[in-house]
């Protein structure tokens, strides 16, 4: 009898494979990148879907904030969303001094975010070029690398633009700013801190 | 019944190392914020030294062939039991110390949707069949995590040099004597591995003295390249979110390959492994000689239950997340009561 009972014991853990609250990995809606620009007077944040096809699946959110629209997101618009695997963050520049460093700040409390994932500045072009083809997110991602090493300065990622916003010795400090007028370029573009 | 056969001292040693090495993986805003790099060094090298002094009396009845529990079994039976329950207490202690903020970083930063509660049943469990297996074959255990532990540290700051920003500030020594007591107390957390080595070191042959100065020496240059990153490559960024190691694995990277949080979860699971089955090992030995099955699992239930109660108890949480606690205890476990049967024991044979 307590052998049976132990043999019991031993078999009911297996049970337990922590399954209960999985969501599976095709009915995830893993967000490669985010941009924000302003339009109608208000600002709109989209969030692309990873997919393999030729034009990307953009979901655009209004809000006043990433923590906003990341909320919305996942409540109304996009079910399941996972940004755990987020690679690229662009502000068009216009609304830079509005959100850039609000947004950071809210990023770099976050878990979930890479604090190496990438973020750039960009004009109205770039970013129509972003919604339009899905390599565009690949070349700009190797012309933030190449910027980099031309420019060690260039503040790529999360991690060094919410440092440089942090360092209260820092006056102004170098992002990327990505135009594109037949192609996409990155030049570098000074923030000054107010 | 088993017999613990002899096994080599500077393997036990790395063990050790390895556990002290843990406490800095799981470290959590323990340590001041307006203390520079610098100071925290200082704070590091006179705790660490401290830290070596606590290995002296049991360094010394090691020489003579014992260890605190072997001495124990000469002893009248009430003292015997005395201070078998204070290190049977001690131990568990110990072991939830390490465990809670373990379970509260897997759950956090790792994986939100497990319960603490699940994540420490499952590892008690993997402790118990290592507990029952013998110091022996943990320490064995341990070279795999060593070289799993180079491999990882390679990774982490290997991929941190990229994001290095020298600030001359940081190397100048600041701090007050507050911030050199929190500081110098968290690094006094390593002491633990005294009390382990006071109470297993039985097991060991070929000791030198210059084993536990090794060990010492190690974790500390760890520790400082821990902090070197965390304060050089990561910054101010780390001090947004809980677990700093952690984003330090998270911030790592080589051109756009990124995240190595994974094999950073895997060295601090093995380390929190490997830290409560030696300590089960121990608290079973300071039972029964034998370290039997049942009494290891009592133990481990024990674990679990105070683990429970402080993972829902935010008042019981607070005792076990003292670094004071620990090493007021650590110093009793290993200075104090070594030390009392050390002279106890010279008398004797004088």
């Amino acid at each position: 009898m307590p052998k049976k009972v132990l043999s019991l014991l031993c078999v009911l853990p297996l049970l337990l494979s922590g399954c209960g609250n999985s969501h599976q990995i095709e009915s995830a809606a893993i967000i490669e990148n985010v941009s924000v620009e302003e339009k109608d007077g208000q600002l709109l944040y989209t969030f692309y879907l990873l997919s393999d096809s030729e034009t990307p699946e953009a979901v655009g959110v209004p809000a006043d904030s990433f923590e906003e629209a990341q909320g919305l997101a996942a409540r109304q618009y996009i079910p399941h969303l996972s940004l755990a695997k987020l690679e690229l963050f662009l502000i068009q520049k216009e609304v830079m001094h509005e959100i850039m460093q609000r947004d950071i700040e809210y990023i770099s409390t976050q878990a979930s975010f890479s604090p190496v994932a990438y973020v750039t500045l960009c004009d109205s072009a770039a970013l129509e070029k972003v919604k339009k083809s899905a390599h565009a997110q690949e070349t700009i991602e190797k012309q933030l690398l190449l910027c980099k090493s031309n420019h060690p300065e260039v503040n790529i990622h999360y991690l060094s633009v919410f440092n440089s916003y942090a360092d209260s010795r820092r006056d102004c400090f170098c992002v990327p700013y990505i135009t594109a007028e037949e192609e996409l370029k990155v030049s570098k573009l000074m923030i000054h801190k107010d | 019944m088993r017999v613990e056969v002899k096994f080599s001292s500077k393997r036990f040693l790395l063990t050790l190392m390895l556990c002290a090495c843990s406490v800095i993986l799981l470290q959590n805003h323990d340590l001041s914020r307006d203390a520079s790099f610098t100071f925290r060094l200082l704070c590091l090298a006179a705790a660490l030294l401290f830290c070596f002094g606590c290995y002296l009396p049991s360094v010394f009845l090691r020489k003579r062939g014992e260890d605190i529990l072997s001495v124990l079994q000469s002893r009248p039976k009430w003292e015997r039991w005395l201070i078998t329950a204070f290190y049977c207490g001690y131990f568990r202690y110990t072991a939830v110390y390490f465990l809670l903020p373990y379970t509260d970083m897997f759950t956090k930063k790792y994986y939100t949707e497990a319960s603490p509660c699940l994540i420490a049943l499952l590892l008690l469990c993997c402790c118990v069949y290592a507990a029952f297996k013998g110091a022996n074959v943990i320490t064995r255990f341990g070279i795999f995590l060593f070289v799993l532990a180079m491999v990882t540290n390679v990774m982490l700051f290997g991929g941190s040099l990229s994001s290095l920003q020298m600030d001359a500030d940081s190397l100048v020594p600041r701090g007050t004597l507050g911030d050199f007591l929190r500081d110098a107390g968290y690094f006094l957390t390593p002491c633990f591995t005294a009390v382990l080595f006071a109470c297993l070191s039985g097991y060991t042959r070929n000791f030198r003295l210059r084993q536990p100065l090794i060990a010492l020496g190690f974790t500390g240059l760890k520790y400082a390249l821990v902090l070197f990153f965390i304060t050089f490559a990561v910054g101010e960024y780390a001090l947004r979110q809980d677990y700093q190691t952690f984003v330090l694995s998270r911030a790592a990277h080589f051109g756009s390959f990124s995240g190595f949080e994974s094999l950073y979860m895997a060295l601090a699971t093995m380390s929190v492994f490997m830290i409560i089955a030696l300590l089960l090992c121990a608290m079973a030995k300071a039972v029964n000689r034998n370290g039997s099955l049942p009494v290891i699992v009592l133990f481990a239930a024990s674990v679990f239950a105070v683990h429970f109660a402080a993972a829902n108890f935010d008042s019981a949480k607070e005792i076990f997340n003292s670094p004071s606690l620990l090493n007021l205890l650590s110093v009793i476990a290993a200075v104090v009561i070594p030390l009392f049967y050390l002279i106890i024991g010279r008398k004797r044979y004088a």
